[in-house]
């Protein structure tokens, strides 16, 4: 049985599951992307959905529920300048400013710890309003 | 995409009491001059294509072209002089602290090498010349204890320079490396120019105590007077040498600019005597002068431009202004088969243009009421200033009507007429609203909530009301009574600008939290949302005339056009229409949108089908 250390400041600690989802879309590529939830009854963030390779952006950001924080993952593809094919792997802390503001602080307190499970993520976004989700901010910043 | 059609440029910042120095490149016939943080390039054949520069961050103060006509070099009040590709993207070539104080005029040595700066030093040094690569000094430049006005390069060597300020002296400096050689105390008053003439062969220095005196070039010499008869009556407060260093312009307080023929023993005879046809007052005297090519170019302190032509001395001069101060509203409406818009600042100003030519002139108000909401539906205009009346305007041409104005209580937030008939005015205070037909006070009511904003069916029969807790409420209008029909709440953040689509079937909000909505008027519901792509404040909005698009814009100097039939993720992005934040939008036809902002200009955009 693993032992699970609490996260420092919000207590929350992270799924194995979690871990295993991200590593299958880094390596094998499986997933377009993974959203991941705090369950607080089990005080720990889970998976609460993934989409298969063949989903876009525009499934990634229907998925996203209006109102209530989500941590995601999405591995965005793209043709560089030089046309070469590149894939890189955003972290989206998603905080519509819309939602509780207990939610909004139990995702800010847990996000360091849960993003440092995560190895290997290229670029991170945050998130308050749907247009902050354009396809456009993830191309910029990735270029 | 929308692209560029026409820029109204703003006019140069005056001050009472003093002159400005505009600058030209006589190759391609272009003038420069600064207008708060923005230096304007403009050509005088082609007034509506103007480019402005506004990478400065304190307000400018003069620019310059180089003899090559490659860079420019530009000064601001902080003391630092930006030197900058005058084609291309405006690279900056180097940036250099001058002085620690205003830096009030500039010049390029003529084979482009040195520039010499000159200005308030606080007390250290008042004047430095420095080479344009590198910054290095090229001389010591003491003798003068006040502010300089003004300092001029000898075009021809051996190179010598000219400094006069307000410690009265114009003082002579032989280099390079630059020495003092010898100073003249011959005015009694502030000298406001010194320009050499184009040969080298003279320099003129004119001063506030009405008189102007001739210098051998080579020497420092004094060697002859403007003569005084037939002077100018006010104070002188610049001067242009002709191109043939035979002859120059002068202009004065006196609301003349004069032309002097200067012989080869140094005196001046004057030649002719140009005046401007004015609206009478201060605003008709002259503070600024250029004389490029065949063209002579006159400034107003009230900023109008008048431009001469040299070989026809008697010819009216062509004539346009501009606004000087922020331009916080615009509209746009036919009248003849041309699209006229109107444009007003905080000042009073209104100016009229016509698209595809440009300034049509200046709506003659009889009063110098300051303007703060501005609203006008074909020929019926309604103003409030900032004391508590609305006035309301006829318009006949360029002249307004008199004005009959009428209290209401308090400072109006804002104002709407009802597009169907003007003679409804609804009218947003503070604590209220009041309905006013004509100039008679229908009714004021208190609606016990902070109101921010307001806007009026076409057709008067419905107002929505706009609070500071980003709540809409929707009334009706009956007789003079307004009865609440629905409360809606979407905002978060006090309302801006409402306003009803042309057709009157849809209206927009748009509130401080950088939140626009275009709402359903018959459903009350929401018809499209998420349209929060600025990233401050949004402070005006338009309709197209055909209903189907949307513009915003907001203290981000952005302007945003949305489709209301598609999703607000696919936008037109107008960024940095204005320097400091748009302020007024209007839609001209279906294609073109005018927007205005604090840069005081005033700007068409094409869009063109994605």
């Amino acid at each position: 049985m693993s032992f699970r250390r609490s996260n420092a400041s919000s207590g929350m600690g992270v799924a194995d599951h979690c871990k295993h989802t991200y590593l299958e879309l880094q390596r094998k590529k499986v997933h377009r992307y993974v959203i991941f939830k705090i369950d607080e009854k089990k005080k720990e963030v889970i998976v609460e959905k993934t989409g298969g390779a063949a989903e876009t952006y525009d499934d990634f950001r229907a998925s996203l529920p209006e109102n209530d924080c989500r941590y995601a993952i999405y591995d965005f593809d793209f043709v560089t300048e030089e046309n070469c094919q590149k894939s890189k792997i955003f972290f989206i802390a998603w905080s519509p400013s819309i939602s509780r503001i207990r939610a909004k602080m139990l995702y800010a307190t847990s996000k360091d710890r849960f993003r440092r499970e995560l190895d290997g993520i290229h670029y991170e976004i945050q998130a308050t309003e749907p247009p902050e989700l354009d396809i456009e901010v993830l191309r910029e910043r990735a270029s | 995409m929308a692209e560029l059609a026409e820029t109204y440029a703003c006019v140069p910042t005056t001050e009472r009491g003093r002159g400005i120095l505009i600058s030209g490149d006589p190759k391609t016939d272009t003038i420069a001059y600064c207008n708060g943080r923005s230096v304007i390039i403009r050509r005088l054949d082609r007034p509506l294509e103007v480019s402005v520069y506004g990478e400065h961050a304190y307000p400018a103060t003069i620019a310059r072209f180089s003899p090559n006509g490659e860079w420019v070099a530009s000064a601001d009040v902080s003391g630092t002089v930006r030197i900058w590709g005058r084609h291309g993207d405006r690279a900056l070539k180097n940036e250099f602290r001058v002085l620690s104080g205003r830096i009030d005029d500039l010049q390029w040595s003529p084979d482009c090498q040195r520039i010499v700066a000159c200005g308030e030093g606080k007390g250290k040094s008042f004047v430095r010349a420095f080479m344009w690569d590198s910054g290095t000094n090229v001389g010591e430049f003491d003798g003068h204890s006040r502010r300089v006005l003004s300092c001029t390069f000898k075009p021809t060597r051996p190179f010598r320079i000219v400094t006069c300020g307000e410690d009265f002296l114009v003082n002579f400096y032989e280099g390079p490396p630059f020495r003092f050689k010898l100073s003249h105390r011959e005015h009694s008053n502030f000298v406001n120019c010194a320009r050499y003439s184009p040969d080298g062969s003279k320099f003129i220095t004119v001063s506030s105590d009405k008189k102007g005196v001739v210098y051998d070039g080579k020497t420092g010499e004094k060697m002859g007077e403007l003569s005084m008869e037939d002077g100018h009556k006010g104070s002188i407060y610049a001067v242009s040498w002709g191109p043939d260093s035979k002859q120059v312009l002068t202009v004065s307080a006196d609301k003349t600019a004069k032309i002097w023929e200067i012989m080869d023993n140094g005196s001046g005879k004057l030649k002719k005597t140009l005046s401007c046809p004015g609206s009478g007052g201060i605003d008709d005297m002259l503070v600024g002068c250029l004389w490029q090519n065949d063209h002579l170019v006159t400034i107003s302190l009230g900023g109008t431009f008048s431009l001469f032509s040299a070989s026809n001395l008697d010819e009216t001069p062509i004539q346009f202004s501009g606004h000087m101060k922020t331009v916080s509203a615009v509209a746009s409406f036919i009248q003849n088969g041309q699209n006229i818009i109107l444009s007003s600042s905080y000042d009073g100003l209104i100016n009229k243009w016509i698209q595809g030519v440009g300034y049509g002139g200046r709506l003659g108000k009889k009063d110098n009421a300051q303007i703060k909401c501005f609203a006008v539906v074909e020929e019926e205009l309604i103003i409030s200033g900032f004391d508590n009346t609305v006035r309301r305007y006829s318009l006949h041409g360029c002249e307004c009507s008199d004005a009959e104005s009428i209290d209401v209580g308090s400072q109006p937030k804002d104002i709407n007429l009802a597009v169907q008939s003007p003679e409804l005015a609804l009218v947003a205070t503070d604590s209220g609203v009041t309905i006013l037909r004509g100039l008679t006070t229908v009714s004021t009511i208190n609606l016990g909530f902070a109101v921010t904003a307001s806007a009026i069916a076409p057709d008067g029969s419905e107002a929505i009301v706009g609070g500071q807790d980003g709540k809409l409420h929707i009334y009706s209008i009956r007789g003079d009574t307004l009865t609440e029909e629905a409360v809606l709440e979407k905002h978060r953040g006090a309302i801006s600008v409402i306003r009803y689509s042309p057709d009157a079937s849809l209206f927009a909000s748009a509130d401080i939290n950088r939140e626009a909505v275009v709402w359903d008027r018959v459903a009350k519901e929401v018809k499209l949302k998420n349209m929060l792509y600025h990233t401050a404040r949004i402070n005006c909005l338009a309709w197209s005339p055909d209903s189907r698009m949307v513009a915003t814009g907001s203290l981000d100097t952005c302007v945003l056009v949305y489709e209301v039939d598609k999703p607000a993720s696919s936008r037109i992005t107008i960024k940095g229409a204005h320097l400091g934040g748009v302020y007024g939008l209007a839609f001209s036809d279906e294609n073109s949108v005018i927007s205005s902002g604090e840069d005081a200009c005033v700007r068409v955009w094409r869009l063109t089908g994605q």
